[in-house]
């Protein structure tokens, strides 16, 4: 096991590190910005040493810095944490060549994953469904027409350069392609400068599933069930829980089974995340894997009771995984809210500082949070206050207490997108599992006449 | 406290601890126990190494291996449990305090370290240091060398003037922005 580890991160995930690193009973290194001096991590942290001025580019993307910093402390292992350089294969590499251990996948896994392309082609020859569509670029409207028949209609054209939203045009019918072709295509030339275009069956209403995947470094590979993250504004995750109330645990099996054969083909090591479009039939497709610990994981570890960040740990030190495909369930039903320093309405950033801050705790609640009174919201990170876990035996039990942690949460002086989690664990197709990534345009634009009536609503906010 | 790897002390075996008396373990421990007591000053002979544990007020050079508590910068395992925890302590970080306090009451021109590295004051272990207290420097001069994976980085002084502190210790790992000297213009 590792003696002192240097945690490449801040805010709620480094000290969430520094936490289990503790419990392993490891010395910790944090690191910080001259932004973020008085920040907890650096507090609860053995040793802290400041890396740079505010700017993440700076100072937590300087792989310069880190690295030095780990050198002069003596660190022998360094843990990423999330975002910043913890998917930068890179920085993996560099770190292996200091002779510290890398907390997560092998840089060539993180490679490999980080190109969205070949990601999908070795997953696909690994065994993992992709949405059926074009591959590679379409030639013309003749192609994309002759192709969207193979696959089905609706499809949507997208640009092979692009994202955004530009260039992109969902098809219902036959006659519609040739003329949305070349618009779509004009478009990406307008935009990005390259018309060319690819195609994929178009899914009305996608389920954002994602599957926690755990592997030692002795070939063994578990997978503890999925996350629902279908509740995102502008891909952004606001609100998780697993285990999903789309998956059964047939479809878990499968999609599990489906995941660990391709896992253990191109050899994946420590923990990771296979995230899946799931269509309004339950199908899932492979939509890219994330290779780092998660910003939700705790949702997992409430359900399965496992330790990932200590596992991540764990592992990487080379100790085998401690229990079998076989030993693990869903124990529980757990909801986590993502807390952020913003305009509940406009969602317009609010940094600044607490001036009152009051946590919600008492059965089943957990936070994990760096905030606390007088402390300053930066408003150079990314705006993630806290986060709201809540685990209930039943999804029912989870959601009430929800709503009871959220009306426990007091913070002050800064505006938090609590007013809105509460609108959406009100909403009536919330409270019946019952929705998919358009939930929060359904609830900002709610529609004129409702077209089908959902279930009536059980709970009521209070 | 931030110590450097062994392998790094071999590198620059004239400031480590590894071929002589002391091991940076028995300094460690000398660092510890200076801050579970009241203790403000212990000096320790082994051989013909001696070390010299300060805390508050930064040491001068002495030459021979000399080995100081953490620069105040650097948070030590006490710090956290030394303020009050978060409920609203107005300053609570050392390092804020330390680095508001001095440029008001001294005069001079503050260098800082550009980056996290370990603070060189000579450009070997057996060269007179590049400057010292009270000697007068061109804009451009080397003052130092930080260290940083390997590379030797020259800290130039940006005014004429005379060097009139020097914060960090040879050999002492410094984090960025941590000051290195002052240097009153002139």
């Amino acid at each position: 096991m590792f003696k002192k580890v240097l945690i490449a991160n801040r805010g709620e995930i480094a000290l969430r590190v520094i936490r289990a690193c503790k419990e392993l009973g490891l010395a910790t290194v944090a690191v910080h910005s001259t932004a973020d001096a008085e920040s907890l991590h650096v507090r609860f942290a053995d040793e802290a040493i400041c890396i740079g001025p505010p700017q993440s580019k700076l100072s937590y993307l300087n792989a310069r810095s880190l690295l030095a910093a780990a050198d002069v402390t003596g660190c022998d292992a360094l843990h990423p944490g999330y975002g910043f350089l913890s998917e930068n294969a890179e920085f993996a590499e560099m770190v292996t060549q200091l002779g510290l251990r890398w907390i997560g996948p092998r840089p060539e896994m993180i490679k490999l994953m980080g190109n969205k392309v070949a990601a999908r082609e070795a997953m696909e020859r690994a065994g993992l469904p992709l949405l059926p569509g074009a591959r590679g670029k379409l030639a013309d409207a003749e192609e994309a027409e002759r192709i969207a028949a193979e696959v089905g209609y609706p499809v949507i054209l997208k640009a092979a350069a692009g994202g955004g939203g530009r260039g992109m045009k969902i098809c219902r019918d036959p006659g519609e392609i040739g003329k949305l072709f070349e618009t779509a295509s004009n478009e990406a030339l307008a935009a990005f400068g390259d018309g060319s275009m690819y195609l994929e069956r178009y899914v009305e209403q996608p389920r954002h599933i994602e599957l926690q995947i755990v592997a030692d470094e002795h070939g063994n590979v578990i997978h503890l069930g999925e996350r629902e993250c279908s509740v995102q504004r502008r891909h952004q995750k606001l609100i998780e829980e697993a285990p999903s109330p789309a998956v059964t645990p047939a479809l878990r099996r499968e999609m599990g089974e489906v995941a660990l054969g391709a896992m253990r083909r191109i050899g994946y090591n420590n923990v990771g995340t296979v995230e899946f479009l799931m269509d309004e039939k339950g199908r899932y497709y492979f939509m890219e894997m994330n290779t780092r610990i998660q910003v939700e994981h705790p949702v997992t570890e409430q359900v399965y009771r496992l330790d990932l960040v200590r596992e991540q740990i764990r592992l990487a030190s080379g100790e085998r995984l401690d229990r079998s495909q076989d030993s693990v369930a869903p124990s529980a039903h757990a909801i986590e809210c993502r807390v952020n320093a913003e305009d509940p309405v406009t969602f317009a950033p609010s940094p600044g500082k607490i001036v009152g801050y009051h946590q919600p705790g008492g059965y089943g609640v957990r936070v994990d949070t760096t905030a606390y009174e007088q402390y300053k919201v930066q408003p150079h990170y990314d705006s993630l206050v806290a986060k709201l876990i809540v685990t209930g035996a039943t999804r029912e039990i989870a959601l009430k207490r929800t709503i009871r942690a959220l009306n426990e949460y007091v913070i002050e002086g800064i505006k938090t997108n609590i007013p809105f989690h509460k609108r959406v664990l009100a909403h009536p197709a919330f409270v019946a599992g019952q929705y998919d990534t358009r939930i929060v345009d359904q609830i900002l634009n709610p529609p004129a006449a409702p077209e089908e009536a959902p279930p009536p609503p059980r709970t009521k906010a209070g | 406290m931030a110590t450097r790897p062994p392998k790094q002390a071999q590198d620059r075996s004239g400031e480590g601890g590894a071929a002589g008396g002391f091991t940076i373990e028995d300094v460690k421990k000398l660092v510890q126990l200076v801050e579970k007591t009241d203790v403000t000053h212990i000096a320790w002979q082994k051989g013909p190494e001696k070390v010299v544990i300060r805390r508050g007020t930064v040491t001068p050079f002495v030459s021979g291996p000399v080995y100081a508590p953490p620069p105040p910068a650097i948070h030590s395992p006490l710090a956290p449990l030394a303020a009050p925890l978060p409920v609203g302590a107005p300053a609570p970080a050392a390092a804020s305090a330390a680095r508001a306090e001095p440029e008001a009451a001294q005069p001079g021109v503050i260098v800082s370290s550009p980056f996290v590295g370990t603070f060189y004051r000579a450009p070997s272990p057996d060269s007179p240091p590049f400057v010292d207290v009270d000697q007068k420097v061109k804009k451009g001069q080397v003052l130092c060398i930080v260290e940083a994976m390997k590379l030797m980085n020259e800290i130039e002084c940006e005014v004429d003037g005379t060097v009139a502190e020097i914060f960090a210790q040879n050999a002492a790992p410094v984090e960025f922005g941590e000051k290195l000297f002052r240097i009153v213009p002139g």
